[in-house]
Protein backbone atom coordinates (compact mmCIF):
# COMPACT_ATOMS: atom_id res chain seq x y z
CA UNK A 1 0.00 0.00 0.00
CA UNK A 2 1.40 2.96 -1.28
CA UNK A 3 -0.41 6.49 0.15
CA UNK A 4 2.27 9.00 0.17
CA UNK A 5 1.99 11.37 2.85
CA UNK A 6 -1.08 12.22 4.89
CA UNK A 7 -1.66 15.07 7.41
CA UNK A 8 -5.01 14.26 8.63
CA UNK A 9 -6.74 17.28 11.10
CA UNK A 10 -3.01 18.00 12.69
CA UNK A 11 -3.31 20.74 15.06
CA UNK A 12 -0.26 22.61 17.18
CA UNK A 13 -0.89 24.89 19.75
CA UNK A 14 1.26 26.85 22.19
CA UNK A 15 -1.07 27.63 25.05
CA UNK A 16 -3.14 29.74 22.87
CA UNK A 17 -1.58 30.14 20.04
CA UNK A 18 -2.81 27.95 17.39
CA UNK A 19 0.02 27.75 15.38
CA UNK A 20 -1.32 24.77 13.49
CA UNK A 21 -4.86 24.52 13.35
CA UNK A 22 -6.54 21.65 11.68
CA UNK A 23 -4.03 21.40 8.95
CA UNK A 24 -4.73 18.28 6.60
CA UNK A 25 -3.35 17.40 3.00
CA UNK A 26 -1.88 14.50 1.20
CA UNK A 27 0.84 14.10 -1.32
CA UNK A 28 0.57 11.53 -3.73
CA UNK A 29 3.67 8.91 -4.05
CA UNK A 30 6.47 10.56 -6.15
CA UNK A 31 4.86 14.25 -6.52
CA UNK A 32 6.12 17.52 -5.49
CA UNK A 33 4.39 19.19 -3.19
CA UNK A 34 4.83 22.61 -1.70
CA UNK A 35 3.55 24.23 1.38
CA UNK A 36 4.16 28.29 1.21
CA UNK A 37 2.42 31.27 3.68
CA UNK A 38 3.53 34.36 4.62
CA UNK A 39 5.88 34.75 8.12
CA UNK A 40 3.80 33.07 10.76
CA UNK A 41 1.70 31.36 8.79
CA UNK A 42 2.80 28.15 10.67
CA UNK A 43 4.94 26.30 8.18
CA UNK A 44 7.93 25.17 9.98
CA UNK A 45 5.57 24.43 12.84
CA UNK A 46 3.51 22.35 10.38
CA UNK A 47 6.52 20.80 9.18
CA UNK A 48 8.13 20.14 12.70
CA UNK A 49 5.42 18.14 13.54
CA UNK A 50 5.72 15.99 10.23
CA UNK A 51 9.37 15.57 11.06
CA UNK A 52 8.38 14.52 15.00
CA UNK A 53 10.70 17.79 15.69
CA UNK A 54 7.62 18.67 17.11
CA UNK A 55 4.39 16.00 18.39
CA UNK A 56 0.89 17.67 17.23
CA UNK A 57 -1.46 18.51 19.70
CA UNK A 58 -4.30 16.68 17.91
CA UNK A 59 -4.51 14.52 14.63
CA UNK A 60 -1.97 11.90 12.69
CA UNK A 61 0.76 12.16 10.36
CA UNK A 62 0.79 8.96 8.06
CA UNK A 63 3.05 7.83 5.79
CA UNK A 64 3.03 4.66 3.48
CA UNK A 65 -0.01 3.31 5.39
CA UNK A 66 2.23 4.22 9.18
CA UNK A 67 1.46 6.43 11.99
CA UNK A 68 4.47 8.48 12.00
CA UNK A 69 3.52 11.44 14.52
CA UNK A 70 4.18 10.53 17.96
CA UNK A 71 7.55 8.93 17.40
CA UNK A 72 11.42 10.42 18.15
CA UNK A 73 12.83 12.48 14.89
CA UNK A 74 15.53 9.61 14.65
CA UNK A 75 13.02 6.82 14.31
CA UNK A 76 11.88 8.66 10.71
CA UNK A 77 15.07 7.17 8.76
CA UNK A 78 13.71 4.10 9.04
CA UNK A 79 10.16 4.71 7.20
CA UNK A 80 12.17 5.98 4.41
CA UNK A 81 11.78 9.79 4.99
CA UNK A 82 14.67 12.41 4.96
CA UNK A 83 15.29 15.92 5.61
CA UNK A 84 16.78 19.07 5.01
CA UNK A 85 17.21 21.63 7.58
CA UNK A 86 16.79 25.09 6.70
CA UNK A 87 19.87 26.18 8.48
CA UNK A 88 22.69 24.38 6.69
CA UNK A 89 22.96 21.55 9.24
CA UNK A 90 26.09 19.23 8.27
CA UNK A 91 28.84 17.96 10.88
CA UNK A 92 31.49 20.80 10.56
CA UNK A 93 34.74 18.80 11.68
CA UNK A 94 34.04 16.06 9.58
CA UNK A 95 35.23 15.65 5.48
CA UNK A 96 32.64 16.21 2.81
CA UNK A 97 32.58 12.62 2.24
CA UNK A 98 32.82 11.39 5.97
CA UNK A 99 29.41 14.04 6.36
CA UNK A 100 27.64 11.44 3.57
CA UNK A 101 28.86 8.47 5.26
CA UNK A 102 27.07 9.61 8.63
CA UNK A 103 23.60 8.76 6.69
CA UNK A 104 24.51 6.35 4.14
CA UNK A 105 26.01 3.60 6.94
CA UNK A 106 22.54 4.54 9.20
CA UNK A 107 20.38 2.95 6.15
CA UNK A 108 23.09 0.43 5.46
CA UNK A 109 23.35 -1.25 9.16
CA UNK A 110 20.01 -0.10 10.36
CA UNK A 111 20.11 0.20 14.45
CA UNK A 112 22.92 -2.26 15.02
CA UNK A 113 26.28 -0.34 16.97
CA UNK A 114 29.21 -1.89 15.00
CA UNK A 115 32.65 -1.03 17.06
CA UNK A 116 34.65 -4.33 15.49
CA UNK A 117 35.38 -3.07 12.01
CA UNK A 118 37.10 0.52 10.93
CA UNK A 119 33.99 3.20 9.73
CA UNK A 120 35.13 3.18 6.07
CA UNK A 121 35.11 -1.03 6.13
CA UNK A 122 32.00 -1.18 3.81
CA UNK A 123 32.48 -0.99 -0.03
CA UNK A 124 28.81 -0.20 -0.46
CA UNK A 125 28.81 2.58 2.04
CA UNK A 126 31.72 4.15 -0.07
CA UNK A 127 29.95 3.98 -3.62
CA UNK A 128 26.47 5.03 -1.85
CA UNK A 129 28.53 8.08 -1.00
CA UNK A 130 30.37 9.29 -3.86
CA UNK A 131 27.42 8.07 -6.39
CA UNK A 132 25.68 10.87 -3.89
CA UNK A 133 28.39 13.20 -4.17
CA UNK A 134 28.17 12.84 -8.13
CA UNK A 135 24.46 13.69 -7.77
CA UNK A 136 25.37 16.83 -6.00
CA UNK A 137 28.27 17.99 -7.71
CA UNK A 138 30.11 17.53 -4.52
CA UNK A 139 32.53 14.45 -5.63
CA UNK A 140 35.58 16.56 -6.13
CA UNK A 141 35.53 17.83 -2.48
CA UNK A 142 35.23 14.52 -1.06
CA UNK A 143 38.10 14.61 0.79
CA UNK A 144 38.07 18.54 1.62
CA UNK A 145 36.67 18.88 5.04
CA UNK A 146 32.92 20.34 5.11
CA UNK A 147 34.02 23.75 6.61
CA UNK A 148 35.62 24.56 3.06
CA UNK A 149 33.29 24.41 1.51
CA UNK A 150 31.14 27.69 0.05
CA UNK A 151 28.45 28.63 1.02
CA UNK A 152 26.19 27.34 -1.43
CA UNK A 153 28.08 23.81 -1.49
CA UNK A 154 27.39 23.12 1.95
CA UNK A 155 23.50 23.42 1.49
CA UNK A 156 24.29 20.81 -1.49
CA UNK A 157 25.89 19.03 1.21
CA UNK A 158 23.06 19.15 3.20
CA UNK A 159 20.81 17.65 0.76
CA UNK A 160 23.60 15.50 0.05
CA UNK A 161 22.99 14.09 3.25
CA UNK A 162 19.91 13.40 3.13
CA UNK A 163 19.45 11.66 -0.62
CA UNK A 164 22.16 9.43 0.56
CA UNK A 165 19.98 6.67 2.12
CA UNK A 166 17.75 6.83 -0.88
CA UNK A 167 14.25 8.13 0.92
CA UNK A 168 11.44 7.50 -0.34
CA UNK A 169 9.97 10.78 1.07
CA UNK A 170 12.23 14.21 1.13
CA UNK A 171 11.48 17.07 3.70
CA UNK A 172 12.86 20.42 2.35
CA UNK A 173 12.53 23.43 4.64
CA UNK A 174 12.95 26.38 2.19
CA UNK A 175 16.30 24.64 0.79
CA UNK A 176 17.28 28.00 -1.25
CA UNK A 177 16.74 30.36 2.48
CA UNK A 178 19.71 32.63 2.36
CA UNK A 179 21.45 31.38 -0.57
CA UNK A 180 22.88 33.73 -3.55
CA UNK A 181 21.07 34.04 -6.81
CA UNK A 182 23.30 31.61 -8.25
CA UNK A 183 22.85 28.94 -5.86
CA UNK A 184 19.45 29.25 -5.55
CA UNK A 185 19.28 28.01 -8.79
CA UNK A 186 21.73 25.01 -8.71
CA UNK A 187 19.76 24.19 -5.62
CA UNK A 188 16.44 24.51 -8.10
CA UNK A 189 18.01 22.56 -10.61
CA UNK A 190 19.30 19.73 -8.46
CA UNK A 191 15.09 19.92 -6.40
CA UNK A 192 13.81 19.17 -10.48
CA UNK A 193 16.16 16.90 -11.37
CA UNK A 194 14.78 15.07 -8.25
CA UNK A 195 11.29 15.22 -8.86
CA UNK A 196 9.36 12.46 -9.18
CA UNK A 197 12.05 10.28 -8.35
CA UNK A 198 11.30 11.04 -4.50
CA UNK A 199 7.59 12.29 -3.11
CA UNK A 200 8.79 15.77 -1.84
CA UNK A 201 7.39 17.99 0.45
CA UNK A 202 9.03 21.66 0.23
CA UNK A 203 8.67 24.48 2.29
CA UNK A 204 9.68 27.72 0.31
CA UNK A 205 9.72 31.59 0.35
CA UNK A 206 10.09 32.27 -3.79
CA UNK A 207 7.40 32.34 -5.45
CA UNK A 208 8.42 32.04 -8.70
CA UNK A 209 10.52 28.69 -8.20
CA UNK A 210 6.97 27.63 -6.65
CA UNK A 211 4.91 27.85 -9.07
CA UNK A 212 7.85 26.50 -11.70
CA UNK A 213 8.10 23.31 -9.99
CA UNK A 214 5.45 22.40 -8.01
CA UNK A 215 2.53 19.76 -8.91
CA UNK A 216 0.52 21.13 -6.03
CA UNK A 217 0.80 23.57 -3.79
CA UNK A 218 -1.25 24.13 0.42
CA UNK A 219 -1.20 27.89 0.91
CA UNK A 220 -1.23 28.16 5.09
CA UNK A 221 -2.59 31.65 6.65
CA UNK A 222 -2.37 31.83 10.15
CA UNK A 223 -2.48 28.15 10.89
CA UNK A 224 -4.86 26.87 8.81
CA UNK A 225 -5.27 25.66 5.20
CA UNK A 226 -6.29 29.00 2.97
CA UNK A 227 -6.54 26.92 0.05
CA UNK A 228 -4.69 24.11 -2.22
CA UNK A 229 -4.65 23.45 -5.68
CA UNK A 230 -2.33 23.17 -8.85
CA UNK A 231 0.15 26.42 -9.16
CA UNK A 232 -2.35 27.57 -12.10
CA UNK A 233 -5.21 26.97 -9.36
CA UNK A 234 -3.24 28.87 -6.81
CA UNK A 235 -2.07 31.86 -9.06
CA UNK A 236 -6.19 32.23 -10.00
CA UNK A 237 -7.05 31.89 -6.34
CA UNK A 238 -8.80 35.44 -5.07
CA UNK A 239 -8.38 34.32 -1.61
CA UNK A 240 -4.18 33.93 -1.77
CA UNK A 241 -4.10 37.06 -4.11
CA UNK A 242 -5.27 38.72 -1.25
CA UNK A 243 -4.32 37.40 1.69
CA UNK A 244 -0.59 36.24 0.37
CA UNK A 245 0.74 37.49 -3.42
CA UNK A 246 -2.07 40.48 -3.49
CA UNK A 247 0.47 42.22 -1.38
CA UNK A 248 3.32 41.19 -3.35
CA UNK A 249 1.50 42.54 -7.25
CA UNK B 1 43.69 -3.95 8.34
CA UNK B 2 44.36 -0.26 7.95
CA UNK B 3 47.49 1.17 9.68
CA UNK B 4 45.81 2.01 13.38
CA UNK B 5 48.26 5.17 14.38
CA UNK B 6 49.98 7.46 11.88
CA UNK B 7 53.66 7.75 12.15
CA UNK B 8 53.64 10.69 14.60
CA UNK B 9 51.80 8.97 17.02
CA UNK B 10 53.69 5.83 16.80
CA UNK B 11 57.31 7.36 17.67
CA UNK B 12 55.45 9.65 19.94
CA UNK B 13 54.27 6.38 22.44
CA UNK B 14 58.03 4.47 21.47
CA UNK B 15 59.82 7.59 22.68
CA UNK B 16 57.49 8.08 25.64
CA UNK B 17 57.72 4.51 27.22
CA UNK B 18 60.97 4.37 26.53
CA UNK B 19 62.30 7.63 27.66
CA UNK B 20 59.93 8.40 31.00
CA UNK B 21 62.34 5.63 32.67
CA UNK B 22 65.44 7.57 32.31
CA UNK B 23 63.54 10.98 33.45
CA UNK B 24 61.66 9.57 36.13
CA UNK B 25 61.47 6.40 38.52
CA UNK B 26 59.41 3.42 37.17
CA UNK B 27 56.66 3.86 39.12
CA UNK B 28 56.02 7.19 38.69
CA UNK B 29 56.87 6.02 34.96
CA UNK B 30 54.00 3.61 35.75
CA UNK B 31 51.50 6.60 37.08
CA UNK B 32 52.38 8.75 33.78
CA UNK B 33 50.81 5.84 31.79
CA UNK B 34 48.11 5.61 34.01
CA UNK B 35 46.77 8.96 33.83
CA UNK B 36 47.15 8.67 30.20
CA UNK B 37 44.79 6.42 29.96
CA UNK B 38 42.29 7.70 32.06
CA UNK B 39 42.83 11.20 29.80
CA UNK B 40 42.85 9.45 26.58
CA UNK B 41 39.59 7.83 27.87
CA UNK B 42 38.24 11.32 28.99
CA UNK B 43 38.65 12.32 25.63
CA UNK B 44 36.00 9.83 23.99
CA UNK B 45 33.56 12.02 25.76
CA UNK B 46 35.42 15.81 25.66
CA UNK B 47 37.03 15.27 22.10
CA UNK B 48 34.85 12.42 19.77
CA UNK B 49 31.22 12.97 21.55
CA UNK B 50 31.49 17.00 22.64
CA UNK B 51 30.46 15.77 26.38
CA UNK B 52 32.35 17.55 29.52
CA UNK B 53 32.31 15.16 32.01
CA UNK B 54 33.28 16.53 35.58
CA UNK B 55 32.99 13.22 37.21
CA UNK B 56 35.45 11.22 35.91
CA UNK B 57 37.41 10.93 39.25
CA UNK B 58 34.10 8.79 39.98
CA UNK B 59 35.43 6.05 37.80
CA UNK B 60 38.96 6.47 38.61
CA UNK B 61 37.77 5.99 41.95
CA UNK B 62 35.96 3.30 41.64
CA UNK B 63 38.10 1.30 39.52
CA UNK B 64 41.10 1.75 42.50
CA UNK B 65 38.66 0.76 45.46
CA UNK B 66 37.53 -2.54 43.69
CA UNK B 67 40.97 -3.44 42.87
CA UNK B 68 42.40 -2.05 46.29
CA UNK B 69 39.61 -3.74 48.18
CA UNK B 70 39.06 -6.89 46.30
CA UNK B 71 43.08 -7.20 46.28
CA UNK B 72 43.40 -6.41 50.45
CA UNK B 73 40.53 -7.42 51.26
CA UNK B 74 39.54 -10.64 49.82
CA UNK B 75 42.90 -11.64 48.63
CA UNK B 76 42.58 -11.67 44.93
CA UNK B 77 45.83 -11.48 42.61
CA UNK B 78 45.96 -8.39 40.48
CA UNK B 79 45.16 -9.95 37.20
CA UNK B 80 41.65 -10.99 38.67
CA UNK B 81 41.21 -8.00 40.33
CA UNK B 82 42.10 -5.30 37.75
CA UNK B 83 39.70 -6.72 35.12
CA UNK B 84 37.08 -7.01 38.27
CA UNK B 85 37.70 -3.22 38.35
CA UNK B 86 36.92 -2.91 34.53
CA UNK B 87 33.47 -4.68 34.57
CA UNK B 88 32.60 -2.84 37.68
CA UNK B 89 32.91 0.87 36.50
CA UNK B 90 32.03 -0.20 32.74
CA UNK B 91 28.63 -1.53 35.00
CA UNK B 92 28.44 1.70 37.27
CA UNK B 93 29.26 4.22 33.94
CA UNK B 94 26.18 2.56 32.51
CA UNK B 95 23.47 2.98 35.57
CA UNK B 96 25.13 6.66 36.08
CA UNK B 97 24.74 7.12 32.08
CA UNK B 98 21.49 6.07 31.76
CA UNK B 99 20.37 9.16 33.94
CA UNK B 100 23.69 11.71 32.92
CA UNK B 101 23.00 11.68 28.94
CA UNK B 102 19.64 12.46 28.95
CA UNK B 103 20.99 16.22 29.63
CA UNK B 104 23.73 17.99 27.71
CA UNK B 105 25.66 20.90 28.67
CA UNK B 106 25.95 22.69 31.65
CA UNK B 107 23.41 20.14 32.95
CA UNK B 108 25.28 17.07 31.98
CA UNK B 109 28.07 18.67 33.64
CA UNK B 110 26.40 19.37 36.74
CA UNK B 111 25.07 15.98 36.94
CA UNK B 112 27.92 14.22 36.58
CA UNK B 113 29.63 16.26 38.99
CA UNK B 114 26.73 15.40 41.69
CA UNK B 115 27.14 11.44 41.44
CA UNK B 116 30.61 12.43 41.77
CA UNK B 117 30.14 14.11 44.99
CA UNK B 118 27.40 11.16 46.58
CA UNK B 119 30.23 8.52 45.71
CA UNK B 120 32.97 10.34 47.16
CA UNK B 121 30.98 10.29 50.64
CA UNK B 122 30.43 6.36 50.21
CA UNK B 123 33.79 6.12 50.01
CA UNK B 124 34.56 9.07 52.48
CA UNK B 125 32.09 7.63 55.53
CA UNK B 126 32.23 3.82 54.95
CA UNK B 127 35.71 3.50 56.28
CA UNK B 128 35.39 0.02 57.52
CA UNK B 129 35.78 -1.19 53.68
CA UNK B 130 37.67 1.72 52.01
CA UNK B 131 39.58 3.11 54.87
CA UNK B 132 38.17 6.74 54.68
CA UNK B 133 40.34 9.71 54.55
CA UNK B 134 43.66 7.48 55.35
CA UNK B 135 42.75 6.12 52.02
CA UNK B 136 43.01 2.40 51.39
CA UNK B 137 46.67 1.07 52.26
CA UNK B 138 48.62 -2.32 51.38
CA UNK B 139 46.93 -2.91 48.08
CA UNK B 140 50.39 -5.33 47.12
CA UNK B 141 51.57 -6.40 43.59
CA UNK B 142 51.57 -9.86 42.30
CA UNK B 143 55.09 -11.33 42.94
CA UNK B 144 55.55 -11.78 39.20
CA UNK B 145 55.15 -8.02 38.66
CA UNK B 146 56.58 -6.98 41.65
CA UNK B 147 59.86 -4.93 41.83
CA UNK B 148 59.13 -1.74 40.60
CA UNK B 149 60.80 -2.38 36.46
CA UNK B 150 58.62 -5.89 35.77
CA UNK B 151 55.70 -3.45 37.36
CA UNK B 152 56.78 -0.53 34.23
CA UNK B 153 56.74 -3.18 32.04
CA UNK B 154 53.40 -4.58 33.26
CA UNK B 155 51.59 -1.33 33.08
CA UNK B 156 53.16 -0.35 29.43
CA UNK B 157 51.32 -3.27 28.24
CA UNK B 158 48.11 -2.51 29.93
CA UNK B 159 48.37 1.06 28.44
CA UNK B 160 49.54 -0.30 24.70
CA UNK B 161 47.10 -2.46 24.69
CA UNK B 162 43.92 0.33 25.83
CA UNK B 163 45.19 2.83 23.37
CA UNK B 164 44.91 0.16 20.54
CA UNK B 165 41.12 -0.61 21.57
CA UNK B 166 40.03 2.97 21.95
CA UNK B 167 41.88 3.67 19.19
CA UNK B 168 39.82 1.05 17.00
CA UNK B 169 36.74 2.38 19.13
CA UNK B 170 37.54 5.44 17.77
CA UNK B 171 37.77 4.22 14.11
CA UNK B 172 35.02 2.18 14.61
CA UNK B 173 30.97 3.01 12.32
CA UNK B 174 30.62 3.52 16.20
CA UNK B 175 33.36 6.25 17.18
CA UNK B 176 32.42 8.21 13.67
CA UNK B 177 28.95 8.25 14.82
CA UNK B 178 30.32 9.86 17.82
CA UNK B 179 32.01 12.77 16.00
CA UNK B 180 29.01 13.44 13.85
CA UNK B 181 27.01 13.93 17.13
CA UNK B 182 29.59 16.23 18.68
CA UNK B 183 28.84 18.29 15.55
CA UNK B 184 25.57 18.52 15.02
CA UNK B 185 23.31 15.99 17.05
CA UNK B 186 20.06 17.29 16.26
CA UNK B 187 21.07 16.19 11.96
CA UNK B 188 22.70 12.98 13.20
CA UNK B 189 19.34 12.28 14.98
CA UNK B 190 17.63 13.37 12.14
CA UNK B 191 19.49 11.43 10.08
CA UNK B 192 18.14 8.11 12.16
CA UNK B 193 21.06 7.72 14.97
CA UNK B 194 19.15 7.53 18.42
CA UNK B 195 21.63 9.95 19.98
CA UNK B 196 21.17 9.29 23.43
CA UNK B 197 22.36 5.39 23.24
CA UNK B 198 25.42 6.12 21.59
CA UNK B 199 26.02 8.89 24.37
CA UNK B 200 25.74 6.25 26.75
CA UNK B 201 28.31 3.85 24.99
CA UNK B 202 31.32 6.82 24.92
CA UNK B 203 30.22 6.96 28.66
CA UNK B 204 30.32 3.70 29.48
CA UNK B 205 33.74 3.24 26.93
CA UNK B 206 35.16 5.91 29.27
CA UNK B 207 33.87 5.17 32.19
CA UNK B 208 35.80 1.65 32.20
CA UNK B 209 39.03 2.54 30.84
CA UNK B 210 38.96 5.29 33.24
CA UNK B 211 38.32 2.30 35.91
CA UNK B 212 41.10 0.11 34.34
CA UNK B 213 43.44 3.51 35.03
CA UNK B 214 42.26 3.40 38.38
CA UNK B 215 42.50 -0.35 39.14
CA UNK B 216 46.38 -0.18 37.94
CA UNK B 217 46.60 3.52 39.91
CA UNK B 218 46.20 1.35 43.25
CA UNK B 219 48.91 -0.90 42.38
CA UNK B 220 51.77 2.24 41.57
CA UNK B 221 51.90 3.46 44.96
CA UNK B 222 50.35 0.25 47.05
CA UNK B 223 47.67 2.55 48.17
CA UNK B 224 44.14 4.14 47.04
CA UNK B 225 43.93 7.84 48.31
CA UNK B 226 40.72 9.37 49.03
CA UNK B 227 41.65 12.46 46.66
CA UNK B 228 41.54 10.08 44.18
CA UNK B 229 37.88 9.89 44.22
CA UNK B 230 37.23 13.89 44.78
CA UNK B 231 35.85 15.91 42.50
CA UNK B 232 39.03 18.08 42.40
CA UNK B 233 40.53 14.88 40.79
CA UNK B 234 37.68 15.09 37.73
CA UNK B 235 39.04 18.69 37.21
CA UNK B 236 42.65 16.99 37.13
CA UNK B 237 41.54 14.96 34.85
CA UNK B 238 40.15 17.51 32.60
CA UNK B 239 42.96 19.30 32.79
CA UNK B 240 45.11 16.97 31.75
CA UNK B 241 42.75 15.72 28.72
CA UNK B 242 42.39 19.81 27.74
CA UNK B 243 46.39 20.42 27.93
CA UNK B 244 47.42 17.34 25.96
CA UNK B 245 44.51 18.55 23.60
CA UNK B 246 41.33 17.11 23.24
CA UNK B 247 41.96 16.95 19.10
CA UNK B 248 44.00 14.99 18.80
CA UNK B 249 43.68 10.81 20.34
CA UNK B 250 47.12 10.91 21.65
CA UNK B 251 47.64 14.22 23.12
CA UNK B 252 46.01 14.01 26.41
CA UNK B 253 48.72 11.73 27.55
CA UNK B 254 50.71 15.04 26.93
CA UNK B 255 48.82 16.63 29.39
CA UNK B 256 49.02 13.26 31.79
CA UNK B 257 52.83 13.22 31.71
CA UNK B 258 52.71 17.30 32.51
CA UNK B 259 50.55 17.07 35.02
CA UNK B 260 52.43 14.46 36.72
CA UNK B 261 56.06 16.09 36.40
CA UNK B 262 54.18 19.42 38.18
CA UNK B 263 52.88 16.72 40.77
CA UNK B 264 55.74 14.84 41.47
CA UNK B 265 58.89 16.83 40.30
CA UNK B 266 57.96 20.28 40.81
CA UNK B 267 56.18 20.14 44.20
CA UNK B 268 59.13 19.03 45.95
CA UNK B 269 60.47 22.85 45.05
CA UNK B 270 57.06 25.07 45.39
CA UNK B 271 54.28 23.80 47.55
CA UNK B 272 52.07 26.14 45.77
CA UNK B 273 52.58 23.82 42.33
CA UNK B 274 49.01 24.15 41.10
CA UNK B 275 49.21 27.78 40.93
CA UNK B 276 51.34 26.69 38.08
CA UNK B 277 48.69 24.33 36.80
CA UNK B 278 46.03 27.19 37.42
CA UNK B 279 48.30 29.73 35.06
CA UNK B 280 48.58 27.10 32.50
CA UNK B 281 45.14 25.94 32.28
CA UNK B 282 44.19 29.73 31.55
CA UNK B 283 46.90 30.25 29.24
CA UNK B 284 45.78 27.12 27.24
CA UNK B 285 41.93 27.71 27.32
CA UNK B 286 43.01 31.83 26.19
CA UNK B 287 45.64 30.85 23.41
CA UNK B 288 46.11 27.42 22.67
CA UNK B 289 42.57 25.87 22.65
CA UNK B 290 43.83 22.43 20.66
CA UNK B 291 46.44 22.24 23.35
CA UNK B 292 50.11 20.89 23.41
CA UNK B 293 49.07 18.12 20.71
CA UNK B 294 47.33 20.74 18.11
CA UNK B 295 50.26 23.59 18.67
CA UNK B 296 52.66 21.08 17.75
CA UNK B 297 50.37 19.24 14.49
CA UNK B 298 50.07 23.33 13.40
CA UNK B 299 54.13 23.51 13.81
CA UNK B 300 54.53 20.85 12.03
CA UNK B 301 51.64 21.33 9.48
CA UNK B 302 53.96 24.85 8.77
CA UNK B 303 57.09 22.64 8.17
CA UNK B 304 55.58 20.37 5.93
CA UNK B 305 53.69 22.84 3.84
CA UNK B 306 57.02 24.97 3.51
CA UNK B 307 58.26 22.12 1.87
CA UNK B 308 55.49 20.73 -0.37
CA UNK B 309 54.90 24.29 -1.49
CA UNK B 310 58.16 24.33 -2.48
CA UNK B 311 57.98 21.20 -3.90
CA UNK B 312 54.50 22.13 -5.88
CA UNK B 313 56.43 25.09 -7.38
CA UNK B 314 59.70 22.99 -8.44
CA UNK B 315 57.21 20.59 -10.22
CA UNK B 316 55.24 23.58 -11.88
CA UNK B 317 59.01 25.25 -13.03
CA UNK B 318 59.69 21.50 -14.56
CA UNK B 319 57.01 21.10 -16.31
Amino acid sequence: MSTGLQCVSVSKHFGAVKAVNNVSFEVAPGALHTIIGPNGAGKTTLFNCITSELQPTSGEVRFDGHVISGRRPHELPAFGIARSFQRTSIFSNLTVAQNVWVSAFRAFSGTKVEVLRPADAHPEVTATIYQTLEEVGLSRYADAPATALAHGDQRLLDFAIALAPKPKLLLLDEPTAGLSRADTHRVMHLIEGLKGRYTIVLIEHKMDVVMKISDRITVMYFGEVLAEGTPEEIRANAKVREAYLGRRA
Amino acid sequence: MQKLFNLPTLIFVVVLIVGLPFVQRPVVAAEVLTLGIAAVATNLLLGYTGMLSFGQALFFGLGAYCAGILTTRYGLSAFLSIPAAMVFSAAAAWLIGLVCVRRSGLYFIMITFAFNQMVFFIAYSWTTMTGGEDGLPGVRRPMIIDDQWSFYVFTVLVFLASLCVMKLFVNSPTGRILQAIRDNPARAAATGHDVGRYKLIAFVMAGMFTGLAGAIFSFVFGIVPIDKIDWRFSGDIVFMTLLGGSGSFIGPVIGAAFYTWLQETVSQYWDRWPMIMGIVFALVVLFFRTGIAGMAEVIAAKAWGKRSTAKAKQMEAGS
